[in-house]
């Protein structure tokens, strides 16, 4: 799921490197205040464990080994934020040190392997694993915590690649970064995650809370949940306003079309996009204006849609958790 | 337990495919070894090498960023040509250079381009008929821009990252104003994978030599996450000792870093020709548009 | 070597009262601690692993705190508020150097340069000082061509000395050692008695937690003996501690057939004339 440098855009990775920064000055607050000077150190030790952990051949089933990436496993064991820097300094050592998965692209790898999936990770984990001390039970939720935050992580990063024959190619329609169209990359992302790496990571994570549940249960200890996070969805939101922007102007970058070409650039659709867009235009009636039947709206509903339901359901399961929590300490307090 | 230290080889399996613990083992092995070697290529006598850090990290970005606007394939072909001239200067071999960056970056590239240079995915006028197969032209020049975007952006990182020690690194970024804490918690995380990696390795050698016949796909995974979670205890232990061994030595919140390479005229001189370099190659491809 | 000025010893070094330290609730790794420890000292806290040895050290270096009694360091009490203030943190940490057990946890920067000066770089020293120190302690330490090397590169007896030359770039007054002869082979603990010794002829103090007996009778005047449930239980010269077999069976720092005190094993390689070396054949 590393994206290197090349395949993104300078309108989404600028996108994406702006909005990422944010967050881990967020997160680093967050952190500092739970862990003040020790989170030097503590942060190191998680970023070199989440580095080493993806070195790791998980047998999978017959002969094929695959790598994880962890991310779900350290928020369940440092909490989220935590998780957030961890993953994310693990992944720019990567960059520096082995010259490994892009400049560039560091906020497109951060924003999906150390943002969205320990986020996702730790609240799927929250919401099935509830406050049971039972190791199987937490264990079971790891694994689908971590199947499910792999495979969303995963969409993050096929919706990326799907966008750049949108957002950048020539008038001939050659395209000039990632060329798979959305309905290529999501699907061949998704299908990649769904049937092999969701596996990886699931099982890794697993096998990692079973061990360590049977000898130190006191690194599984929960942290406490996250009130909904106010500046994480204030970051989700503005990305997903801001990468209709991009789209809307890709030739700012480039600063050489005029009113005419734009038209004809947002005319040229590639054919999978066509699909995605011909079902957009036939769920609209016929006497909408017509530019609402433009396929690109189409596929900006689509994409504004979707990450509305990820965001959606992810804050619906922080809310539930952290409500969980309340009704836990009242019952508590009353008893 | 009777070790003796038989590995499948040696039982007349030669041409088994090597165990799972000697693979980890050896690729986690190379990476260690890279990282040793990174230490002596940066401090070979070489034109990168001379170069200040500060003004290396900002050509890193500078170079980065121009491979992502460059349309021309000819000028990406010429970015990773002149990283190739820049390697043969700096005590780096241009032949492994070329093997590391085409090796993993670009076969990956190559890969995902040759599906999107058909007309199935990039519709347009054929170039190379091939039936429903066929070849459009713009999609013969979009996997070839794709290939040498992805080839010059990896090559002028690598380029730089071989030429630049990681304590040099850290200072750089420390003068670039980078918040101590970053810098603290990056040389701290370099210096602990190294020594993780050393671990992982270490584990997975002597598990391969008690090996004789692999276990089933669940013992192996049973072991392998096992391992993983001896890891994470291992430096959830280590972090709690390396505090107390920065507090014992005066540890107040901030890192202090002597600057040991001093910036000069010259170096700042040779980032203004990497500037000028960008400059042109953006210039030309703008130029080649109209 | 790196050495302050000779001591004016106005008051002990350290005055531990009714020390308590609890790692879980209701889980003591140290109990009941009276213990005074003056200045130009060489003391050896011996215990079995588990006693608290490591415990106590690091509260004589301010990284623990007791969960009941108090610590006093050069006449000033030992509290996390205490440490708060920067100017005392400062003040303690360049007069106090750890030394840690395991080396790649003291090792933390990206070569031994960084390593030396990173003490006093913290102490705000200027870099001209620095650096000058940091030649100093290379020098006498006999580490120079180890100082552009990054620590994973080091061997264990290499390691050992870099991380004690971080500490003596700081000049401190007192060192504490944990555990300093582990691990290290035959020519390292030579050198290590060596760099003791020096530091023993200043008149600085020393603390040494260790249960290698033998580095008590090479280098110690004073000899505690923690038990496995917490407590001092001996403390006195390693002469009269060492003369205790019944105790020191009891506490599990020998054991009936480790005739340790019958054939000694020196590991010196040098004469020793004129140290007031003293052995002790029980």
């Amino acid at each position: 799921m590393h994206i290197p440098d090349g395949y993104l855009g300078p309108q989404t990775y600028v996108v994406l490197d702006a909005a990422i920064v944010p967050v881990w000055a967020i997160a680093a607050a967050k952190v500092k205040s739970t862990l003040k000077a020790r989170q030097v150190p503590l942060m190191a030790l998680g970023a070199a464990f989440s580095f080493v952990i993806m070195m790791f051949n998980v047998p999978v089933i017959g002969g094929s080994t695959g790598h994880a990436v962890g991310a779900t496993l350290i928020a369940i064991l440092l909490g989220p934020w935590a998780a957030v820097l961890s993953v994310s300094i693990a992944l720019v050592v990567q960059a520096l040190l082995f010259g490994d998965g892009g400049i560039t692209a560091i906020g497109a790898n951060c924003f999906n392997m150390a943002v969205v999936m320990p986020f996702v990770g730790y609240y799927v984990y929250r919401l099935i694993a509830g406050n049971t001390d039972g190791l199987r039970r937490r264990v079971i939720s790891s694994g689908i915590a971590a199947y499910v935050s792999i495979v969303v992580a995963a969409i993050f990063a096929g919706v990326e690649f799907g966008l750049q024959p949108l957002l950048a190619h020539t008038a001939a329609g050659q395209p000039l970064y990632a060329p798979y169209p959305l309905s290529v990359a999501v699907p061949a992302m998704a299908v990649e995650h769904l049937l092999f790496f969701g596996w990886v990571e699931a099982l890794a994570t697993m096998g990692v809370v079973a061990a360590l549940g049977r000898s130190d249960s006191a690194l599984l200890e929960m942290k406490p949940a996250a009130r909904p996070l106010r500046w994480l969805w204030a970051a989700f939101a503005g990305l997903v306003l801001l990468t209709p922007i991009g789209v809307l102007a890709p030739g700012t970058a480039w600063g050489e079309w005029g009113a005419e070409e734009m038209k004809a650039r947002l005319g040229f659709v590639p054919e999978g996009l066509a699909k995605v867009g011909g079902l957009w235009t036939a769920a609209i009636p016929d006497y909408a204006p017509a530019f609402v039947k433009n396929p690109l709206l189409g596929y900006l509903v689509a994409a504004i849609v979707g990450s509305v339901i990820v965001v959606g359901v992810t804050w619906g399961v922080a809310a539930l958790v952290a409500k969980r929590e309340n009704d836990d300490e009242s019952s508590a307090a009353a008893a | 337990m009777c070790e003796r230290d038989i590995r499948p080889a040696d039982l007349g399996g030669g041409r088994l495919r090597p165990s799972l613990a000697r693979r980890t083992a050896e690729s986690v092995g190379r990476h260690v070894s890279e990282v040793l070697e990174n230490e002596d290529l940066a401090t070979a006598d070489g034109l990168l090498q001379r170069i200040d850090p500060r003004a290396k990290l900002l050509a890193i970005l500078l170079f980065s960023v121009t491979a992502s606007l460059l349309r021309s394939p000819w000028l990406l072909a010429a970015m990773f040509a002149i990283a190739l001239a820049l390697a043969a200067a700096s005590a780096v071999s241009p032949l492994s250079f070329a093997r590391k960056v085409w090796g993993s970056a670009g076969l990956l590239a190559v890969l995902l381009a040759v599906p999107a240079a058909t007309r199935l995915v990039t519709p347009g006028p054929v170039l190379v008929p091939l039936g429903a197969l066929s070849l459009s032209t713009p999609g013969v020049l979009g996997a070839v821009t794709l290939v040498l975007r992805v080839v010059a952006s990896a090559g002028t990182a690598l380029l730089i990252v071989w030429t630049m020690r990681w304590s040099d690194l850290l200072g750089a970024l420390t003068r670039l104003k980078v918040p101590d804490v970053i810098v603290a918690t990056l040389a701290m995380t370099q210096k602990q994978i190294v020594s993780l990696m050393r671990t992982t390795q270490q584990i997975h050698l002597a598990r391969e030599s008690r090996t004789i016949a692999e276990g089933s796909v669940a013992e192996n995974r049973d072991w392998v996450t096992g391992r993983m979670a001896f890891v994470v205890r291992k430096s959830i232990k280590t972090a709690d000792d390396v505090y107390d061994a920065m507090l014992a030595r005066g540890f107040s919140g901030s890192m202090c870093l002597v600057a040991r390479v001093q910036g000069g005229r010259r170096d700042w001189a040779y980032l203004a020709a990497a500037a000028a370099t960008a400059a042109a190659l953006l210039g030309i491809d703008r130029a080649m548009l109209r | 070597m790196t050495a302050a000025e000779p001591n004016a010893c106005r008051t002990p070094d350290f005055v531990l009262a009714g020390v308590r330290q609890e790692y879980r609730r209701g889980f003591p790794s140290l109990d009941g601690i009276d213990l005074a420890i003056g200045c130009g000292e060489h003391v050896v806290i011996a215990g079995a692993n588990g006693s608290g040895k490591s415990t106590l050290l690091k509260m004589l270096d301010g990284l623990l705190f007791p969960s009941a009694g108090t610590i006093a360091a050069f006449g000033a009490d030992l509290t996390e508020d205490a440490f708060e203030d920067p100017g005392f943190r400062r003040e303690f940490r360049s007069r106090v150097g750890f030394v840690f057990q395991d080396a790649d946890v003291q090792l933390f920067c990206s070569d031994a340069f960084e390593e030396l000066a990173f003490g006093p770089l913290q102490l705000g020293l200027p870099e001209e000082e620095v650096r000058r120190r940091v030649d100093d302690v290379a020098r006498n330490l006999r580490i120079e061509h180890l100082l552009d090397r990054p620590p994973y590169t080091l061997s264990g007896g290499e390691k050992k000395r870099v991380s004690i030359g971080a500490v003596l770039t700081m000049q401190p007054h007192v060192l504490l050692l944990d555990e300093p002869t582990n691990a290290l082979d035959p020519r390292s603990q030579v050198w290590l008695l060596e760099v003791l010794d020096e530091w023993k002829r200043l008149g600085n103090t020393v603390v040494i937690a260790t249960h290698d007996l033998s580095v008590a009778e090479e280098i110690a005047d004073r000899m505690v003996v923690l038990s496995e449930d917490h407590r001092v239980v001996a403390d006195g010269t390693p002469a009269e501690v060492l003369a205790m077999r019944d105790l020191l069976l009891r506490v599990n720092l020998i054991h009936e057939h480790a005739h340790r005190h019958g054939g000694v094993t020196h590991m010196h390689g040098h004469d020793h004339s004129g140290h007031g070396h003293e052995h002790v054949h029980g």
